[in-house]
């Protein structure tokens, strides 16, 4: 199970003003819960431990970003919602679909390769193509790349609109 | 006088809230409670569906803070002295307003499914 030696050398990932003002607390708790698990069994041993590295990391990579760039930056990155805002939800099942279909295509393209030298070229007359070679996990990669960084500009454009105040203009008018 | 500013615009900002922040102002809203306390209530309330981590937990209250949803104070009755939050006044209007909201949405939702099944 984590220990709680570890779980202080985790919360070291913080910024220095988070563990000024939280870090005995998220101790005193960790150790609190630490004690609750003991009596429960490995399965929920490891999910606790798991739990707890993630958020840690997971937090404290959020008050860096907040220190670097404020409260927002940090949803750029966030898998789970862009905002608070219902209009600018970002699902992860949508990320999942796109990966599965992304992962579909480069391996119909695989294959369609595999059968191509597999078939041997009986006619001269009609010339052979060769398909652009692609490798499946580059492939997976750079297209998770582009509709990400598509999604990120997206989203940025919609961001700034809302920041502009544009969406209330309908409101405005109507009244 | 208002210390805040309690306008529509600015506190529709930040609805919807998200769950384990909904959770943790519920939570807040029945009595004060320390760190140990709000998780375990979290817990309870989502039925053992949204169990929140230390660094989740804290990165709420931090936010919430900032925000000046909620305070922290230092319990009287713990001998260990602990750190409690209670909800501010600002942290109660808006989530009232969430509430407001969500009930809003479960009348329409509700008229809806009965006309479809109608």
């Amino acid at each position: 199970m984590l220990s709680l030696s570890l779980y202080r050398h985790a919360l070291r990932l913080y910024p220095g003003f988070h563990r000024e003002q939280f870090g005995e607390e998220m101790i005193a708790l960790f150790r609190e819960l630490q004690a609750d698990m003991a009596t429960k069994g490995m399965f929920a041993q490891g999910l606790f431990c798991v739990r707890e590295t993630a958020g840690v990391v997971a937090g404290a990579l959020r008050e860096h970003w907040r220190v670097w760039g404020g409260e927002h930056v940090w949803l750029l990155f966030s898998s789970r919602r862009f905002t608070m805002r219902t209009e600018f939800r970002f699902p992860k099942a949508t990320a999942v679909l796109m990966t599965l279909i992304l992962a579909g295509v480069v391996l119909a393209i695989q294959k369609g390769e595999a059968i191509q030298a597999s078939v041997p070229d009986t006619n001269p007359l009609v010339v052979s193509i060769h398909p652009v070679h692609s490798t499946l996990l580059p492939g997976v990669v750079i297209g998770l790349a582009s509709f990400y960084a598509a999604g990120l500009i997206g989203w940025a454009i919609l961001f700034a609109l809302r920041r502009s105040g544009v969406h209330r203009l309908d409101e405005t008018s109507a009244k | 006088m208002a210390l805040y500013d309690m306008s529509p615009e600015a506190t529709m900002d930040f609805l919807p809230l998200t769950e384990p922040v909904l959770l943790i102002l519920l939570s807040l809203a029945g009595q004060p409670r320390h760190g140990y306390s709000i998780l375990k209530d979290v817990e309870q309330m989502s039925g053992g569906r949204v169990m929140l981590s230390t660094g989740t937990l804290y990165g709420a209250l931090r936010r919430l803070l900032d925000e000046e949803w909620i305070e922290r104070f230092e319990e009287q009755e713990s001998s260990r002295g602990r750190q409690a939050y209670r909800l501010t006044a600002r942290g109660r209007r808006n989530l009232q307003l969430e509430v407001g909201r969500m009930k809003q949405l479960t009348r329409l939702a509700n008229l809806r499914i009965a006309v479809k099944e109608a």
